[in-house]
């Protein structure tokens, strides 16, 4: 797949054009059980708190089954907390919604769909005029990097093209709220290098905020600018970690930066210590 | 230019007819029997009765009952099978109810609808509707239930409501099942109809197929079989090009040539 875009001047911005902090996502005390069967209950989440800022990419660590992909689905709506509750600007979250939109691992495109009616379903949903929301489109699918392939079904595309085609289908109806959950899980190591740079570089861009669920610290402190680690049973936040590391993030540059090293080092040793054997990923 | 292996290929059904054909007219030759005409003798007689106006009326009925019937079914089951695949409750309510009818020989129930309705157009539809109807239901329940839960995700998100999401998410990811549930509904329709003749004894292919019968005229009864049968290749054919044009989007499956398409 050579159609990624390269990185131009363009796609940067500086630093400064932070906007000023303010929160958008309020977690409050939300705890989730599930019944796994008649007599047992398994405490998915306890009593987890946290505030997200507008316009942050704040990535959720954990090993698998510490509850992080449920928190998201709270979050997101698709999942009602047993207790507490989830709010975005205030507003409690009571089912899905435009503002907040969903990436999962397993890309869930529309496979009698084309790439442009994928990307193009969202804005027509929300009223936007045909010509309009293809020409949106068009220029979504540009960015992701598949430009000529519009035409092509889902079936047609690796792994990789298709999580591209899930982003721009998410990013075409405009929602506040990146909820990405694992999505370069299913990747091979290659593709998931790429996709995580084009989507810096997608991010640089409008700094939408931005909800990351992965269980890889590499990529958690490469994309973040916090990471809140979760540890299991029952899943709760260990330890949120700021991540100072100076934006645009390139990849050669920051694998060789000892700031980068020491976050990815210090996260690593925190699960050792909580698990003993091996780390989140 | 085709390659002689792709002739072959497209010859392949033709030559498979033309064997059975020759088969027969070898085992009636040597077998001698009145009850058993020769090829030849049955395909002779298929012009006559495709010349007789009173005999293209009965079979044109035939299709329509079976047309009506089938459409009812389709209409009725699609909805009935997509909403017991995505809600428990309906599922449960009606998947009891279906498991006593499914062993049930629908052609079985004629009398007793017959009885009620008379033997008329109705009794005949509603048969074939009952036959057809049930691995409809099937397939469209078994393939709403294997639609991604996160799709259905990723459309909430957008803002569908739930009805959007059956009919706009749910009814397109379950077509390539539906449809094969829909093809297998096709043939049944076939089958209830000719059946249902044979027991309401009015009008229709199956009543030209068993007057025959009763009068001796075997090449006409021949005649009929291959009639019926060419029928069925024909609609299969005719439906599987519809149905491999509506899910051309989905996965390449192996499947049995079955139709000439």
């Amino acid at each position: 797949m050579n159609v990624v875009p390269s990185r131009s001047s363009e796609w940067v911005r500086p630093v400064t054009s932070h906007k000023p902090a303010s929160a958008i996502i309020e977690i409050e005390s939300v705890s989730q059980v599930f019944q796994t069967s008649a007599r047992k209950d398994h405490l998915a989440l306890s009593d987890i708190s946290l505030t997200i800022d507008e316009g942050a990419f704040v990535s959720i660590l954990g090993p698998s089954g510490c509850g992080k992909s449920t928190l998201l689905y709270i979050v997101g709506g698709f999942v009602s907390p047993t207790s507490g509750a989830a709010k975005i600007k205030g507003q409690a979250i009571t089912g899905p919604g435009p503002d907040r939109g969903p990436v999962f691992q397993e890309f869930a495109l529309f496979p009698w769909k084309t790439v442009l009616g994928n990307v193009m379903y969202g804005p027509r949903q929300q009223g936007v005029r045909a010509s309009e929301a293809e020409a949106q489109s068009r220029s979504l699918i540009e960015m992701v990097g598949l430009k000529g392939y519009e035409s092509f079904y889902p079936k047609e595309l690796s792994g990789g093209m298709k999580q591209r085609v899930a982003l721009a289908r998410t990013l075409a109806y405009h929602p506040e709220v990146l909820l990405m959950d694992e999505p370069f899980g299913a990747l091979d190591a290659h593709t998931r290098t790429r996709l995580q740079n084009d989507l810096l570089n997608i991010w640089e861009r409008d700094r939408k905020t931005v909800l990351f669920v992965t269980h890889s610290v590499d990529e958690a402190v490469f994309l973040s600018d916090k990471v809140v680690m979760m540890s299991k049973s029952p899943g709760r936040i260990r330890q949120i970690i700021d991540i100072d590391l100076p934006r645009p993030r390139r990849r050669n540059e920051l694998l060789l930066d000892p700031r980068y090293q020491k976050y990815v080092v210090d996260i690593e040793r925190m699960f050792d210590e909580s698990d003993g054997a091996g780390g989140p990923s | 230019m085709m390659s002689p292996a792709a002739v072959l290929k497209r010859a392949a059904p033709v030559l498979a007819c033309i064997g059975l054909l020759a088969i027969w007219q070898a085992a009636a030759l040597v077998l001698k029997n009145d009850s058993f005409p020769t090829a030849i003798e049955a395909i002779r007689a298929i012009p006559d009765i495709l010349g007789d106006k009173e005999s293209l009326i009965n079979i044109l009925a035939s299709l329509r009952r079976m047309a009506m019937g089938f459409g009812a079914a389709v209409l009725f089951s699609i909805p009935l099978g997509l909403l017991m695949g995505r809600s428990r409750a309906v599922a449960a309510f009606f998947n009891p109810l279906l498991m006593v009818i499914y062993p049930v020989p629908k052609a079985a129930l004629m009398p007793i609808i017959m009885l009620w309705l008379g033997v008329g157009d109705v009794t005949k539809t509603l048969v074939i509707f009952l036959g057809v109807s049930l691995p409809v239901i099937y397939h469209s329940f078994e393939g709403a239930k294997a639609v991604e839960q996160k799709m259905l995700w990723s459309g909430a998100a957008m803002g569908l409501s739930p009805l959007q999401r059956l009919v706009r998410i749910v009814l397109p990811a379950a077509l390539p099942e539906i449809l094969t549930g829909c093809r297998t509904g096709l043939v049944l329709a076939l089958i209830t109809m000719i059946t249902s003749e044979m027991i309401a004894r009015q009008s229709g292919a199956g009543n030209i197929l068993f007057n025959a019968l009763d009068m001796g005229q075997y090449d006409t009864v021949f005649a009929m079989i291959i009639i019926v049968g060419a029928m069925g290749i024909c609609l299969d054919a005719i439906f599987e090009r519809i149905r491999a044009r509506l899910v051309r989007w989905s996965e390449p499956q192996f499947d049995m040539p079955l139709s000439f398409s």
